[in-house]
C-alpha cells in the first residue's frame, strides 16, 4: 500500500510538470479524422496518411500550430467535437444548414458531387431517379442519408445506414447501390479492385469544411486556418495535394 | 466475389495489430482491477444489508446491468462533459477504463455476492462465537472460500471484458480492433484483416484460460 502511495505520488507530481509546460510552446490543435475514409484519412502499414492529413500538416505550418490527430469512429466525432475534446474535424464534413446553425465552418476546402455507386453492370441505375424500390447503403452518421432522404419524398427508397464496408456489401450484391462523393467514389473503385461502377453523373453540388465550436476561442483557431487554407488555395498548394491523392482538383 | 485469399497480408498485419494489442490488455487489466475492488465493495454493503447504502447499491447495479456498455461510455465520454466541464479533461483511455469498470462491477458484485451466499452460515456464526467481528470473519474465513467459488465466473466477465475493449475505438482509443478496422479501409482485405483480429483475441483468451485453470487448480488444493 506504502509502495502504491508512493508511486501515485510520484505520478501526480509528473503529472503536474507536464501541465506547467511554458507559455511560448507551440499551440496544439486536435484534429478528428475517422481514419476510415480512403483516401482522405486511413492507416496503411501502421502510418496516418491521406488527404486531410496533408491538408492539415501544411495548415498547421502555415498557422504555427503544432497538430495532433485523433481517429475516432465517425459516429464519435461530433460528439468529441461537442464535448470538447477535439478542436475541428477533417473528414469531408459537408456544411449543412443544420450544421451551420450549430458550428462556425472554415471556408471550404474540397467542392464535390453526392454519386451513386452499383456492383458493375448494373446498367438499370443510372442515377438517383433509378433507386426507387432499391435497397441503398449509406455511412452511419454522414449526411448522405439526409441529401437522399430530401429526395426520396415518397419514402421509396430503401436506406440502410452501416458503421462500415458499404463497398463490400454493394460488390457481393447484398444492397443494390451506395451514395457517397464523388471522388472518393472513383477513388474507391479503382484501388480496390472491387466490381463496381459510378451510376450516372453526380448530383447535388456539395461543400467540405471544418466545423468549429461557436466560441471566441475556437472562432481564433478557425479564422488562423482560414488564412492558411486561402493562401494555399492561392499559391496552388491546395491543387497539389488534391493531385497527389485523386489525380484531378477537387479543391475548386 | 472473386478475390483471393491473402495470407501473406495476414502474416504483413499482425506485427502492426501487436503493437496496438498493447493498449487493448491495458485497458482490460486496469478496468478489471477497479472493477474487482467496486464488486467487492457492492457485494459485501449488500451482503451485510447496510441501511440505505445497500439501496443505493442496488440501483447502480440495476442501472449498470441494464443499460447497453456502449450508452454509458457515450454517456460517458460525450454526455457528460456538456454539463460538467471537468469531464472535458478526460481522455478517451481512461474513460473506456471507467467506463469498463462500471459496467463489469455490476455483474461482477452479484457473483461475488452469490459466492458469499454459498458459504454456509453456520461459519459466521463459529466465528462469531469466537469473539470475531463480522468483518474479521468476513476476511479471515468467508471471503478466502467465496473466492475460489468466485473465481470462474470472474474470469469470464475478464474474458468479456478483454473483447469488450473492441468497443473503445467509438471514443477514439486506437486498439488492436480500431487498427485493423482502419488498415482494412485502405487495403480493402476485410476478411484477412478482420480475420486476424479475431485470432489475435482467441490466443489471448486462450492463455487466460490456461491461466485461469493453473488458479483453480491452486485453490482446490485445499479440497
Amino acid at each position: 500500500m506504502n509502495v502504491f502511495f508512493k508511486k501515485a505520488l510520484v505520478a501526480l507530481v509528473a503529472a503536474t510538470s507536464l501541465l506547467t509546460v511554458p507559455a511560448f510552446a507551440q499551440e496544439t490543435v486536435k484534429v478528428g479524422m475517422s481514419g476510415r475514409y480512403f483516401p482522405f484519412t486511413f492507416s496503411k502499414s501502421d502510418v496516418l496518411q491521406g488527404f486531410e492529413v496533408d491538408v492539415w500538416n501544411e495548415v498547421a505550418k502555415r498557422a504555427d500550430y503544432k497538430v495532433e490527430f485523433v481517429t475516432s469512429s465517425f459516429s464519435g466525432l461530433f460528439g468529441m467535437l461537442e464535448a470538447g475534446h477535439i478542436d475541428t474535424i477533417a473528414n469531408q464534413i459537408t456544411i449543412t444548414e443544420a450544421r451551420t446553425a450549430k458550428y462556425a465552418f472554415s471556408i471550404p476546402y474540397v467542392i464535390d458531387g453526392v454519386q451513386v455507386t452499383v456492383r458493375k453492370g448494373r446498367d438499370d441505375i443510372q442515377g438517383v431517379e433509378d433507386l426507387k424500390g432499391k435497397k441503398v447503403a449509406v455511412n452511419l452518421g454522414s449526411n448522405f442519408e439526409q441529401v437522399l432522404r430530401k429526395i426520396d419524398t415518397n419514402n421509396e427508397i430503401n436506406i440502410v445506414t452501416y458503421d462500415t464496408g458499404i463497398e463490400q456489401d454493394v460488390a457481393l450484391g447484398r444492397a443494390d447501390a451506395f451514395v457517397m462523393d464523388r471522388v472518393s467514389s472513383a477513388q474507391l473503385i479503382k484501388k480496390a479492385g472491387l466490381p463496381l461502377q459510378l451510376a450516372g453523373k453526380p448530383f447535388e453540388k456539395i461543400e467540405n469544411a471544418m466545423p468549429f465550436l461557436n466560441k471566441p476561442s475556437q472562432l481564433i483557431i478557425r479564422d488562423k486556418v482560414n488564412t492558411a487554407l486561402e493562401a494555399m488555395r492561392a499559391d496552388g498548394k491546395l491543387a497539389e495535394i488534391s493531385n497527389k491523392w485523386f489525380d484531378t482538383d477537387i479543391t475548386q | 466475389m472473386q478475390s483471393s485469399f491473402d495470407f501473406q497480408y495476414i502474416i504483413e498485419l499482425m506485427p502492426i495489430l501487436l503493437k496496438y494489442l498493447g493498449v487493448t490488455m491495458e485497458m482490460a487489466l486496469w478496468g478489471f482491477v477497479f472493477a474487482l475492488i467496486l464488486a467487492l465493495g457492492l457485494a459485501l454493503v449488500r451482503v451485510f444489508k447496510i441501511t440505505f447504502v445497500q439501496h443505493l447499491a442496488s440501483l447502480y447495479i440495476s442501472f449498470f446491468r441494464g443499460t447497453p456498455l456502449l450508452v454509458q461510455l457515450f454517456l460517458l465520454y460525450y454526455g457528460f462533459p456538456q454539463f460538467m466541464p471537468i469531464f472535458v479533461g478526460m481522455d478517451a483511455f481512461t474513460a473506456a477504463i471507467i467506463g469498463l469498470s462500471l459496467h463489469f462491477s455490476a455483474y461482477m458484485a452479484e457473483s461475488i455476492r452469490a459466492a458469499i451466499l454459498g458459504i454456509d452460515k453456520s461459519q459466521m456464526e463459529a466465528c462469531l462465537s469466537l469473539g470475531m467481528t463480522r468483518l474479521q470473519a468476513m476476511k479471515r474465513v468467508i471471503l478466502p472460500q467465496a473466492s475460489r467459488v468466485a473465481t470462474p465466473s470472474l474470469m469470464n466477465y475478464f474474458i468479456d471484458m478483454i473483447k469488450s475493449t473492441s468497443l473503445a475505438f467509438t471514443l477514439g482509443v486506437v486498439e488492436i480492433m480500431a487498427k485493423a478496422q482502419m488498415e482494412a479501409s485502405s487495403s480493402f482485405k476485410f476478411f484477412e484483416s478482420f480475420l486476424a483480429v479475431a485470432v489475435v483475441y482467441w490466443v489471448v483468451v486462450i492463455i487466460f484460460t490456461r491461466i485461469q485453470h493453473l488458479l483453480e487448480y491452486k485453490l482446490n488444493k485445499a479440497y
